[in-house]
């Protein structure tokens, strides 16, 4: 049995304070968000941080209004935010929307062991929805906390479950994802009919 | 992407480019302009006779983001394209130009990539490069390098016209759609889907060839390159040409599943989406089977399959068939807001 890691998207204060619907959607999500990944360091499960850099040479980086680059390497706003980063945890750089996207990452999480993954993370609809479904492409099992990403548009965040529900992921409240590891011992692979 | 009348844009916008109405609007504004010295027929290429024969001409810009990709990069695109457009009137294609931009700060050894893919690519489609022009602009007024590439061909057959369609014609697509635009998409945004869908990109005048040959003599009266603009656009074009309403049933169309995936992720509908390899053609009843029996025992057209009809009817607009049996238009975009495929 494969080892379960807990992949986080964008925990960045660049990101998160983007937008003031942003900043409410992730304090609205951080208490349960925390305490799931206490939970999980605590059960000896990798945490793995996917942090956003903004290369200068890329052309279709998105900029701020004044022109400057956000997200730059080794800024403040590219930092992972110090409540959601304990010692133990792995951060991965990524310059794209999924975390695997010539990253390290599926080569760290090979070299670990892990055959099961739980995205989590912001935005839903964009990073967690590319991260998962570039996950399950390279046969792992994806589940998704859902009281654990977050969308500044609540339905945007909504249509992003339904999909990673229908194709690609297996969608719990984090409660629910403890509780079937108390139970189980493991989280159960969906069997997923899209691919032939 | 909005739908429905619009006030001309006073200034050139990225929809201008894509495809849909605003592409054929800025097309007419040129054709008007240009007045008498204009003689093309708005085929993908221009059937012109020269001292009692025919021959096919036609060009083509590329500007593709990004210019390189998991199978392929632009010169392999700006080859097929021209070569394609040459095949779809029926011409054997022969000759072609090849016009560089290229941005200062461009590696050699990128170049040498794409004039490599330019190279194969003609190999296979039996075209060679006549003669070319490069030109050479400051960082920042290209990006990276743009090709144009125009090309000639002979006429061994009857040339395809839009104007041969009938009623009752049989509409046959050649392949998947939607699998061009979610590679690039996926290369450029980083999306996860860019290993599991591979770019169409193909010279098809092989393949157009053998099905000719396969149809017997006329029975395939027109064919289309299905590229910017998608499915869609083709379909728009020539019930609009026609005057008669094209039907085609949305269950059939070929479709890859993760290419479903992706395109339901990004709200897109494959039928409006760029291709590189796929020919949309039309087709007498009486060769619908030979001519898919020689398309999928071809490998670019392994997966062609019959998609609807010309119907009958004068009301030129396109119906959309769903799972259930229900009948819809399907409406023609006036953007499409994703630039820069092709």
């Amino acid at each position: 049995m494969g080892k379960i890691a807990v992949l986080t998207n964008d925990i960045q204060s660049d990101v998160v304070g983007k937008t003031p619907e942003r900043t409410a959607a992730v304090e609205a999500a951080r208490p349960r968000f925390l305490g799931f990944l206490a939970e999980m360091r605590r059960r000896g499960h990798g945490i793995y941080h996917l942090q956003l850099v903004n290369l200068p040479d890329d052309p279709n980086v998105e900029r701020d209004p004044d022109g400057t680059l956000p997200l730059q390497r080794g800024s403040r706003g590219a930092a992972i935010i110090e409540d959601f980063l304990a010692p133990s945890d792995v951060v991965v750089e990524k310059n794209k929307d999924s975390g695997f996207y010539e990253t390290e990452l599926h080569a760290r999480l090979q070299a670990d062991g892990v055959d099961t993954v739980l995205v989590t993370g912001l935005q839903t609809q964009i990073c967690v929805q590319t991260t998962a479904a570039d996950a399950f492409f390279r046969g792992y099992n994806v589940w998704v906390p859902s009281d654990c990403v977050v969308s500044g548009n609540p339905e945007d965040r909504d249509r992003a479950l339904d999909w990673l529900g229908g194709y690609c992921a297996t969608v719990a409240e984090s409660d629910e994802i403890l509780a079937a590891l108390d139970r189980d011992g493991e989280l159960a692979r969906k069997v997923v009919k899209i691919l032939p | 992407m909005e739908h429905g009348k619009h006030e001309a844009s006073p200034e050139i916008v990225l929809d201008h480019g894509s495809g849909a109405q605003l592409s054929r609007e800025l097309v007419s504004l040129i054709v008007e302009t240009l007045g008498d010295v204009h003689i093309g027929e708005m085929e993908d290429s221009a059937t012109l006779s020269v001292r009692g024969g025919r021959i096919a001409m036609t060009t083509d810009s590329f500007v593709v983001d990004p210019p390189f990709f998991g199978n392929g990069d632009i010169g392999k695109i700006a080859v097929c394209g021209t070569v394609n457009d040459l095949a779809v009137a029926g011409a054997t294609p022969l000759y072609l130009t090849l016009g560089m931009i290229l941005e200062t700060g461009l590696p050699i050894e990128r170049l040498v990539r794409v004039l490599t893919s330019v190279r194969e690519t003609a190999r296979e489609a039996g075209v060679h490069i006549v003669c070319g022009d490069t030109k050479v602009v400051r960082k920042g007024e290209a990006d990276q390098i743009y090709l144009n590439t125009a090309g000639v061909g002979i006429f061994e057959r009857e040339p395809l016209r839009m104007g041969r369609v009938r009623p009752g014609d049989r509409v046959v697509l050649t392949g998947p759609i939607g699998n061009h635009t979610v590679h690039l998409l996926s290369i450029r945004e980083g999306l996860g889907f860019e290993q599991r869908v591979l770019s169409d990109c193909a010279p098809l005048n092989g393949l157009l060839g053998t099905i000719l040959d396969e149809a017997g003599e006329g029975l395939v009266h027109s064919a289309r390159d299905v590229t910017r603009g998608g499915l869609a656009a083709v379909l728009h074009e020539y019930a609009g040409a026609l005057g008669r309403t094209v039907r085609i049933d949305r269950e059939a169309l070929p479709i890859q599943p993760e290419t479903v995936m992706a395109m339901d992720m990004l709200g897109i509908d494959p039928i409006h989406t760029a291709n590189e390899g796929c020919l949309c053609l039309f087709v007498d009843p009486a060769a619908e089977e030979r001519v898919l029996a020689a398309l999928r025992s071809h490998r670019y057209g392994s997966q062609a399959v019959t998609i609807g009809e010309v119907t009958g009817d004068t009301e030129p607009v396109v119906l959309s068939r769903d799972r259930a049996g229900q009948e819809s238009v399907l409406e023609e975009l006036r953007g499409a807001e994703l630039p820069r495929l092709c």
